[in-house]
């Protein structure tokens, strides 16, 4: 068993380990392992931004750590412990996971019994506890109703406010707080009548006003102009100052994740690839890292590069097919940092989440010392 | 074979930018508004002369004769619309027709529009077996014509209207059942309801008020309309056959009926007037639902 509490300081708010979260597509009749095996945790007040190309499966990650996973068979094992409960007590009882040598063959799942399990252990929590914005905003707010009838019925239902017109006044300074203008003209305007930026001010509001202790914010940023996007950022910057609040951060925009994040995990494959400070992990120049994120770290713009007008590099190869997942390190396919002397080892034997140094941990031969011999 | 059905498209003559300046009564939205308005018109009507009937203010006794005045013409002294062949003041009983139907098609209504939004979100929400029973209940339904349904609870209960608009309602239900199904279907991908979820919200909130109430209400306004039209014509078709209201008690049907003995003898008019009552007032409703069909569910397809 990996332990996943990376070393930290504080006690984790919420750790997630070894989660797997696996489709089924009919089609191809094999299992879509979107999380396999995924395992993090976030201290209280400390933001984690999870990052990895799209289908890394850290969506899936974080909508199961919010019980929203509707696709079946969905969550089929781990354990996500929040503050001091376990999200999935006792919901192993449900499933039955056939497993030969370590791959999943067949899963049986009393999908309505979890289901209803899993929402009684979720009562209080989703919502109240752990608060979620996403992406694309104008999608998330209910077309037919105007955006503070949707707040004051959020606020109604977590916090005392007593009576409609308590409501609205929280409302209001709400919308204020996340620096909305003329909260009182938007307050009846539709989401139609707003900008994208706005209503994701209005999502956050929302998420905000039960004062959740964590906050989940999946791809805030996609869906936005680039002007926008930056604002938002800074919005959730001083809005995390001022509460102090956890945040989960999810995102594909390595810059995104560089301003907002104390410690980051990157997400390969359906599982945690590399973990540590954001400042250790997204540093240009860092001993022992994953060639993963070696990889989207140059391939991204930065002012050396646009300085000495050199070419951007890209991973070659496509996004691992979560069908077909390989037996040994999920990124062999892929990795251009292999050597003779641990070949045999990548292509057969998946490494474990190793320290490297102090509260930084990497998933590769490169690094990790094979503790039994194969 | 089947003629074959051409559509025909026509560029309007002019700058393209001027189509939108068709003259106002040819616009698509004038169009509706006349629906609308209309319809509008024949529900007030509708339940004015209902309140008149139940409050019992007729210009005369419906059930009074007068041997000596029988099929008199409309203007008539004191008869502004004839009387029929009993002499009966035509106008009263036209208006006391309404009771017939008024109450008896908001109950088959409200049945409908109730069952058919539980089967709905039971489909469109719980799918499987819910799914399925809504499907097959539907099929059942369609496979039996819906007056011999209603002729089969006549001939075991008996020729009681509400009996009859208990039948119309739970007939109407499958097809509410499925449109609310589909919406919800639709709905379910979108992130606003996930996000209902993330937020907290309880199921049955964001079933009912946020899938229900803002997104179908229209869809029921409509379907509603549309139902009455439905159950006025059930209803007096079966009044017109004898197995609905049953004279001396007035409905549009049977009055249709008995002013049919004397139509070849010249006097049209006892059974062309509720004809006409019935003609205008199935029209008001069915135009009513037609106009905020394209108002309020069109709007956001142009």
């Amino acid at each position: 068993m990996e332990d996943a509490v990376l070393s930290l300081s504080k006690e984790p708010l919420l750790s997630i380990e070894n989660l797997r979260t696996y489709f089924y597509s009919r089609a191809k009749r094999a299992f879509v392992r979107s999380v396999d095996g995924a395992s993090l945790a976030v201290a209280r007040g400390e933001t984690l931004g999870v990052v990895g190309e799209s289908g890394s499966g850290k969506t899936v990650t974080a909508h199961s750590a919010a019980g929203l996973v509707t696709g079946s068979p969905g969550v089929i094992g781990g354990s996500i412990r929040f503050d001091s409960r376990n999200l999935l007590d006792g919901l192993e009882r449900y499933v039955k996971v056939d497993e030969r040598d370590g791959r999943v063959m067949a899963v049986e799942k009393d999908e309505r019994g979890w289901r209803e399990h899993a929402e009684t252990l979720m009562r209080g929590v989703r919502g109240k506890e752990i608060a979620m914005i996403f992406q694309n905003p104008r999608a998330a707010l209910n077309p037919y109703s105007t955006v503070g009838a949707q707040l004051v019925e959020t606020i109604r239902l977590h916090t005392g406010a007593k009576g409609q017109r308590e409501a609205r006044e929280r409302a209001l300074h709400w919308l204020e707080r996340v620096r909305i203008d003329s909260p009182r003209l938007r307050f009846d305007n539709f989401p139609f009548g707003m900008s994208g930026g706005m209503c994701q001010r209005a999502m956050i509001a929302m998420a905000l006003c039960a004062e959740p202790s964590l906050l989940i914010a999946d791809e805030p940023t996609t869906g936005l102009d680039a002007t926008i996007q930056s604002r938002i950022v800074d919005l959730l910057a001083r809005l995390k100052a001022e509460t102090g609040i956890t945040t989960l951060l999810i995102s594909h925009d390595i810059s995104v994740i560089q301003r907002l994040s104390d410690r980051v995990a990157v997400m390969y494959g359906g599982t945690v690839v590399e973990t540590g400070r954001a400042a250790d992990v997204l540093a240009p120049q860092a001993p022992a890292r994953h060639p993963y994120t070696a990889g989207l770290l140059a391939s991204i713009p930065s002012a050396e590069t646009i300085r000495t007008k050199s070419y951007l590099q890209d991973i070659e190869g496509d996004v691992l097919d979560t069908i077909d997942v390989p037996r040994g390190c999920r990124f062999y396919g892929r990795c251009s940092r292999v050597t003779e002397a641990i070949r045999e080892r990548c292509a057969n034997l998946e490494p474990p989440l190793g320290e490297v140094a102090p509260g930084r941990r990497v998933r590769c031969w490169l690094h990790v010392k094979q503790e039994t011999p194969a | 074979m089947t003629a074959m059905r051409m559509r025909r498209y026509v560029q309007a003559p002019g700058p393209v930018g001027e189509i939108s300046e068709l003259p106002l009564l040819q616009r698509a939205e004038t169009l509706d508004r006349v629906y609308v308005g209309y319809g509008l018109l024949v529900v007030a009507l509708v339940f004015a002369s209902y309140l008149l009937g139940a409050f019992g203010w007729l210009p005369h006794d419906p059930q009074a004769m007068n041997v000596g005045l029988i099929n008199a013409a409309p203007l008539t002294p004191g008869h502004p619309l004839g009387t029929d062949f009993l002499g009966r003041d035509l106008q009263s009983r036209l208006i006391l027709g309404i009771q017939a139907y008024f109450l008896p098609g908001l109950l088959a209504v409200a049945i409908s529009l109730v069952g058919g939004s539980v089967l709905g979100i039971l489909a469109g929400y719980q799918g499987g077996w819910a799914d399925t029973v809504v499907t097959y209940f539907d099929n059942l339904l369609d496979s039996f014509p819906r007056l011999v349904l209603i002729l089969l609870v006549i001939a075991a209960f008996k020729p009681d209207i509400y009996y009859i608009m208990v039948v119309v309602g739970v007939t109407g239900m499958p097809v509410i059942a499925n449109l609310i199904a589909g919406k919800i279907a639709f709905l379910r991908q979108k992130s606003f309801i996930e996000a209902a979820h993330a937020l907290g919200l309880p199921a049955r909130t964001v079933i009912l008020k946020h899938i229900l109430w803002y997104n179908c209400r229209a869809l029921l306004v409509i379907q509603a309309t549309l139902g009455m039209a439905e159950a006025i014509l059930v209803e007096t078709s079966l009044s017109y056959l004898g197995f609905g209201v049953q004279e001396p008690t007035p409905s549009w049907g049977n009055m249709v009926q008995a002013g049919a003995n004397y139509f070849l003898q010249g006097n049209f008019w006892p059974s062309t007037a509720p004809a006409l009552a019935i003609l205008a007032t199935i029209l008001g409703f069915q135009l009513l639902g037609d106009g905020l069909n394209n108002i309020l569910e069109g709007k956001r397809r142009r």
